[in-house]
């Protein structure tokens, strides 16, 4: 319900970019990408137009910010936030699962607001500080609301845990005192297929009476 | 060997699974997380269409695409939407990627077979069983002979985590990674398509993301990655994209179910016909997984006693993606066509529909499980839960199941360290629920220690051999295998400590709570274990030691609460209480975890779930989770688990077919009590609802 799929926020969502690449207008936000900003065949460099930079189809280097350490990744202007951050950081808490922000199961922080990071390209992420269920412990620390997920046993397989957690964290940021129905209103955007939903709900209204917001 | 049933944890157990910390902060490494230096990715051409022969290729393209190694065409033809008729092995996602979308394949699409109504052998043709007419005798003997049509849809198992392989082929040995229910049967596979000797295969499953029933062997995944691997010398990676995975790695055979039944005013029933047909593939005989299932088959009759019954069964074949086993294969879909069938007959004869099912249960336990589920949901009282103005009306509904427990066959190796950590190996995969803290709670509390000092290995085809995970017999199986290398390595310790004690032998002395003891005597466990000479002691075992015993019936019944909306014929389920007997519990938190898991996959499947096929040309018009819908945090109701009458005097029983058997006929039942018309198809959505009102006004 308030899971944001990266489209808007980050200016340019896939299919714009697209369009852009191939000669529509688009997006309207400036992102700077000075190794990227490649031209295409027979075009002066760097091609910036409405407010958007092209990239060169063969890709290049951008560096991300991601639990608060840069690093620099080669991706192409189709690589997604979730390709990125998995295939080359081995940050590979987020999963792939449906593709398509319909599952949750991807879900990672952008500046704060939880994105599906299978809807977000890599080079809107540029600048912006990405957050991963890994990033979420602290010095070792697991954050409240993932050792509310311990504490009820909250999973069973979990590949879909990861995005729970992270949704569920920015969930109880954006409301700090959910009741059971605004929990699960909250986390509609994720799926679990074991369906280990009730004792999901019970960490998160746990965590969220322990006030940790 | 004596057995302290003290020790045997029970129900206090209520400790979260032993794996939850690598859950929670993204550490667990499943098949799909691992990308490996110089890996391939590679992956099947599907065909687009049901029925469908391939027109022209753009495979010169395909080929040329930098980074790709390798386009093949094997097959001309598809027989299903997601048929394989080919592959690409590339150097990277995308190149792999940009070479599917430039091969550019134009099918001729022919007329599929795509409605199981329409190709089935209509009820009059179908041959008689060899009973026929000991059951038309029954019918005709009959006061009463009820008749009515049921139909279940095909379900995809839409497992989060897809089908996969990666495999590293290193010429005299390889390392693969594989998201599977069988650890063994994969590696065995693998090692056949590369050439090698099974122990010279390391496999690796210690993490599964989700399996239902369609994940054994290596499968079509495993063989393209070990080809793949084995031709150019590098790892190769075949993950299935979600389209796959609900087009060509199983589903659950959608069903017809004709029931034709005779009874007596007084309630018993005497017998009748049931004919079935089931969903298959398009080959004409049901592709069979190596856990079993596959089939089209139905279990109906079942749990009632319905008398002298002639069943006749039909697989039809259709241009769509083959069975496989899911959960408790062929019983929930029989339990909806039951569980409304019960309800139908009991309104023919003016008896109260939970009476009936008294009267024809086939099982004492179920009929306890009955009373007391009749009283929690408040069954009573539920003609005075419609007060005959609201639109809204609630209804109250039954489900039965149960499930005949055997247990696989295995070993569990413990190795207890000088330094007092026990490590605890078993070659079985936990896919989430809950094996890993099942044999570690075990061994654990049968020595008395805390968590901390332990350490469970799963999921590697390397560790002692374990069962295939199928049919629910991996917890039923190994538990008491635990039970037996824990006193193994419990007797070895005593003779360290009476050797230590200088006396004869360790008759008299005991472990309780990690502490040895004999009359006035004492040994901590840390103090006896560095007492070894060796780095530790190891101990393994494939025996039982008779502690597998009956009852293994595993019995469920489910009640449930439904709200009907008869304006707009949406569902909304409110409660359901889900009694379960589980043998010997030994966790909490994974039973009760399981049993509402098991519950909300049955009203998934009964109200939303659907594979929906293009009519005119085969293709799957729902292959994505926004459009094939499940059950999300929105749809859960309050779900009451009740583990029935923990019983310490018999075997862990295992749970991942039998909670789900009951919920869809609990809740069809339930919805046809509320709107007072039965939904006979499933899934119940919206417009079925609205039709079967509609039906009942006319």
């Amino acid at each position: 319900m308030h899971q944001d799929n990266g489209s808007k926020s980050a200016g340019v969502s896939r299919r714009q970019f697209l369009q852009g690449a191939s000669g529509a207008a688009a997006g309207s936000v400036l992102v700077t990408l000075p190794q990227l900003a490649g031209a295409q065949e027979g075009e002066a460099a760097p091609a910036v137009r409405s407010g958007l930079t092209r990239y060169a189809a063969s890709g290049g280097n951008i560096t991300l910010t991601v639990n608060d350490r840069p690093a620099q990744i080669t991706v192409t202007p189709d690589t997604t936030l979730l390709e990125a951050v998995r295939e080359s950081l081995n940050l590979t808490g987020a999963k792939e699962v449906c593709g398509r922000g319909a599952c949750g199961a991807c879900t990672m922080l952008v500046d704060s607001r939880s994105v599906c990071s299978c809807m977000m390209l890599a080079i809107d992420a540029v600048g912006k500080r990405i957050t991963t269920v890994e990033g979420l412990v602290k010095d070792g620390q697991l954050d409240p609301v993932q050792q509310a997920f311990v504490d009820h046993d909250a999973c069973q397989c979990g590949y879909c845990i990861p995005g729970f957690v992270v949704r569920s964290r920015a969930l109880l940021d954006e409301t700090p005192s959910p009741n059971r129905e605004a929990i699960k209103n909250g986390l509609c955007g994720n799926i679990c297929r074991c369906a280990a939903y009730i004792r999901i709900f019970d960490a998160v209204e746990a965590a969220a009476k322990g006030g940790q917001a | 060997m004596s057995y302290r049933d003290d020790n045997r944890v029970a129900l206090e157990n209520n400790a979260p699974r032993i794996d939850i910390v690598e859950k929670v902060n993204g550490a667990a490494k499943y098949t799909t997380d691992y990308y490996l230096p110089k890996m391939l990715w590679a992956a099947y051409i599907p065909s687009d269409f049901g029925d469908a022969r391939v027109r022209s290729s753009n495979i010169s393209a395909a080929r040329e695409v930098k980074g790709v190694l390798e386009v093949e065409l094997e097959k001309d033809a598809g027989r299903y939407h997601g048929d394989r008729i080919g592959h690409v092995c590339a150097e990277s996602r995308k190149a792999l990627e940009e070479a599917l979308t430039v091969l550019d394949i134009k099918f001729e699409a022919r007329w599929p077979r795509t409605r199981l109504e329409d190709e089935r052998v209509p009820l009059a043709e179908m041959e008689k069983a060899e009973n026929d007419a000991a059951a038309q005798k029954a019918l005709d003997e009959s006061e009463v002979v009820v008749e009515a049509e049921y139909q279940t849809q095909v379900q995809t198992h839409c497992a989060l985590e897809p089908h996969g392989a990666i495999v590293d082929f290193r010429g005299e040995s390889a390392v693969a990674y594989g998201s599977t229910q069988s650890c063994g049967s994969f590696r065995d596979d693998l090692a056949r398509e590369l050439g090698l000797r099974p122990d010279q295969v390391e496999f690796h499953c210690e993490y599964v993301g989700g399996g239902f029933g369609a994940k054994f062997g290596a499968d079509n995944e495993g063989r393209l990655a070990a080809q793949m691997s084995k031709k150019f010398g590098r790892p190769c990676r075949v993950i299935r994209t979600r389209k796959e995975e609900h087009l060509d790695t199983g589903n659950r055979p959608g069903s017809i179910q004709h029931m034709r039944i005779g009874l007596m005013r007084d309630g018993k029933m005497r017998g009748g016909k049931i004919t079935t047909w089931g969903s298959i593939g398009p080959t004409g005989i049901g592709q069979r997984s190596a856990g079993g299932g596959g089939g089209g088959g139905v279990r109906n009759p079942s749990r009632y006693n319905f008398g002298t019954v002639a069943v006749v069964h039909q697989d039809v074949g259709l241009n769509a993606g083959f069975p496989r086993a899911f959960r408790a294969p062929g019983h929930p879909q029989a339990m909806f066509a039951i569980e409304l069938m019960m309800d139908h007959m009991a309104a023919q004869i003016g008896t109260d529909p939970l009476e009936f099912r008294l009267l024809n249960e086939t099982s004492d336990v179920r009929r306890a499980m009955l009373k007391v589920g009749a009283e929690k949901i408040g069954w009573a009282n539920r003609k005075s839960l419609n007060d005959g103005k609201s639109v809204i009306k609630r209804g109250i509904g039954i489900g039965a199941g149960d499930w005949g427990n055997r247990g696989g066959g295995g070993s569990i190796r413990i190795n207890v360290y000088r330094n007092g950590t026990v490590e605890v190996a078993s070659g079985a995969q936990d896919m989430g629920q809950g094996y890993r803290t099942l044999i570690g709670d075990i061994v654990r509390t049968h020595f008395g220690l805390p968590r901390e000092q332990l350490v469970v290995k799963v999921g590697r085809a390397d560790y002692p051999p374990g069962p295939a995970s199928g049919g629910s017999v991996t917890s039923r199986g190994m538990a008491p295998r635990a039970f037996v290398a824990a006193q193994m390595a419990v007797d070895a310790l005593r003779g360290l400590v009476a050797k230590e004690w200088q006396l004869e032998d360790a008759r008299g002395i005991t472990l309780e709570d990690g502490v040895f003891k004999r009359e006035d005597k004492t040994m901590e466990w840390a103090k006896a274990c560095r007492l070894m000479t060796n780095d530790h002691l190891s101990f393994a075992t494939d025996q039982d030691g008779g502690l597998m015993k009956p009852p293994t019936g595993s019995e469920a019944v489910q009640f449930a609460d439904v709200s009907v909306d008869t304006e707009t014929g949406i569902i909304k389920v409110n409660k359901v209480i889900a009694l379960q007997n589980v043998g010997l519990p030994v966790n909490r938190n994974t039973i009760e975890n399981q049993i509402t898991g098991g519950v909300i996959q049955g009203i998934s499947f009964a109200l939303y779930e659907e594979r929906i096929l293009n009519r005119q040309t085969g293709a799957m018009v729902n292959p994505v989770m926004d459009q094939y819908k499940i059950a999300g945090p929105v749809d859960v109701p309050e779900i009451i688990p009740i583990i029935w009458r923990e019983d310490r005097e018999v075997s862990v029983n295992s749970l991942g077919e039998p909670p789900t058997v009951p919920t869809a006929g609990a809740i069809a039942t339930a919805v046809a009590s509320a709107i007072g018309a039965q939904v006979r198809s499933m899934p119940l959505t919206p417009d079925k609802v609205l039709a079967a009102l509609a039906a009942k006004a006319s």
